[in-house]
């Protein structure tokens, strides 16, 4: 059992010694597609956990009539607290309104000189339970809101937000079929990568043949090639990847800044990465085995 | 040892190699096949290594069926068969001792194990100072002898040889036959296929004829060499 482990690992040495710029350009495009489907992947856990955030951020603001009293204006708060959508609504007055406005402004304040204190209208900002923060669901809260008596207008950022998961969603498919394309190249450039080290050695494998080696001893150095380069196309993609996140993670949160939180891009996890060797590994095994069915089955004739 | 029941082989569409191929070789013998080219020789050795398979008729090698092997059962079937072709088909990147060494460790028989045997053949068939050239600066003497101890590595019970002199000078073959002849001593079968009509004379106890595929003759010999034992 060792012997025939020595044998096959010596075997492979040999194998990527000899074959060693076929067995580069081929890691060389196992690295790039897994590179492009890590991208991807990237770029789609990063989204959805952008989405998740603005998720939790999500609120509707209900704009009160002018006319409604204090008095009617806590009732309905208390109406609208008791619906089943509904996590916690809080009351900002008109005065309140105005200096959150003022601190937004900043140092533009000044802006507003001259302006009567009571031009913004009271409001509620009604946070939404995690249940119910889907598209149709606060849509529907919005229009029952839009019906009590005493509130003038509904605003609520559903749209963005249903935007944005269909930009993940888009993600997701480009990283499939992107990937998808680029997984079938490497396969077949895999494939010919092993029939070139089989056509290299097939008077070597026709001898051992002869001799009675095994079939499996005949095709695992092939098949243990294919996976080797699969493996390091893989951590090779994980580092070029890791490398460029790391190198354009202060630019990520000013160029996306504009439409989400801040500093929570975040690499991927170890499932993700977990998942980029494993494709490569597998991607790697079957382009051999793929071709060393074919080479043996026209060998045999 | 082998038995050959009424085997024919017919290559497609309609070229007949062997036809009604019936005979015996028991063991330890030592058998020439000869014949014109064409005759079938080297076809009756390749099925009996299993590299074709009968149109019809049975094979049974040590009591096994040979046709209805797997391929697990044709590789185990290689492994009591010694095989020395005429162009001795060596492995020009390898040195003599790894071509030698090449045929036990594919079989799971540790580096330094195959190593040691294949120095040991070598010696013994005069090639000791070889071990470590190619076999391109080897004479064709030289090759066919390496070949002959890679034949012997895994201690086969039969050798088949296919036209092993036939790239050999009269003074090399007949140091390669006192070699096959030196195998059968220590109880291996040998059987080689070859048209030398003088070599098979000199050397042959038993000579199977073929002509056409078909069994011409089957002869008992006693030679020169069977006398002066």
């Amino acid at each position: 059992m060792w012997s025939q482990m020595g044998f096959v690992g010596r075997q492979v040495w040999k194998s990527l010694r000899e074959l060693f710029w076929t067995h580069f350009l081929t890691v060389a495009t196992m690295t790039m597609a897994l590179f492009v489907f890590g991208a991807f992947m990237l770029l789609q856990e990063n989204l959805q956990h952008l989405l998740k955030g603005w998720g939790d951020q999500i609120q509707i603001n209900a704009y009160l009539d002018k006319s409604l009293g204090v008095g009617d204006a806590q009732s309905l708060l208390v109406r609208v607290q008791s619906f089943p959508e509904v996590q916690r609504v809080r009351y900002i007055s008109q005065q309140q309104a105005w200096k959150e406005f003022q601190a937004a402004l900043g140092a533009q304040s000044t802006i507003l000189e001259g302006l009567p204190e009571d031009v913004l209208p009271a409001s509620f900002e009604i946070a939404i339970k995690p249940a119910f923060r889907d598209g149709s669901l606060v849509e529907g809260l919005a229009a029952r809101l839009k019906k009590e008596k005493g509130i003038a207008t509904v605003e609520y950022p559903q749209e963005w937000v249903d935007r944005l998961g269909l930009v993940v969603l888009v993600v997701r498919w480009a990283k499939w079929i992107f990937g998808g394309v680029l997984f079938m190249v490497t396969f077949f450039i895999v494939g010919s990568t092993v029939k070139l080290a089989i056509l290299a050695r097939k008077d070597e494998i026709e001898m051992m043949q002869l001799f009675g080696a095994s079939e499996q001893m005949i095709q695992a150095p092939f098949i243990l090639e294919g996976m080797a380069q699969g493996i390091v196309g893989g951590l090779l993609a994980v580092f070029c990847l890791w490398s460029l996140f790391q190198s354009l993670r202060d630019e990520i949160p000013t160029v996306v800044g504009l439409v989400g939180p801040l500093n929570q891009f975040q690499f991927l996890d170890l499932r993700g990465m977990a998942l980029i060797l494993v494709i490569g590994w597998l991607l790697g095994a079957a382009g051999s085995l793929f071709s060393l069915k074919r080479f043996v089955k026209s060998w045999k004739g | 040892m082998i038995q050959l029941v009424h085997v024919f082989k017919i290559y497609p569409p309609n070229s007949p190699a062997l036809t009604d191929i019936s005979l015996e070789i028991d063991k330890g013998e030592f058998v020439f096949v000869t014949g014109p080219s064409g005759a079938g020789k080297t076809t009756l050795l390749k099925l009996l290594f299993r590299a074709e398979e009968p149109s019809e008729g049975q094979i049974l090698l040590n009591g096994q069926n040979v046709n209805r092997l797997n391929s697990r059962g044709v590789a185990r079937l290689r492994r009591k068969i010694g095989l020395v072709f005429q162009e001795f088909k060596l492995l020009p990147r390898l040195t003599a001792l790894e071509n030698v060494a090449l045929a036990a460790e594919v079989i799971g028989t540790s580096k330094r194990e195959s190593h040691a045997k294949a120095y040991h053949l070598l010696r013994e068939l005069g090639l000791k100072e070889k071990c470590d050239v190619k076999p391109p600066t080897l004479s064709g003497g030289e090759q066919q002898r390496v070949a002959i101890a890679r034949a012997l590595i895994n201690d086969p019970l039969l050798v088949l040889a296919d036209e092993p002199t036939g790239n050999l000078d009269a003074e090399v073959s007949e140091e390669t036959m006192r070699l096959f002849l030196k195998i059968r001593e220590h109880g291996t079968t040998l059987m080689i296929a070859s048209h030398d009509v003088a070599l098979i004379q000199r050397y042959g106890t038993r000579v199977i004829s073929l002509q056409r595929g078909y069994l011409a003759d089957d002869l008992q010999r006693v030679t020169k060499q069977e006398n002066g034992r």
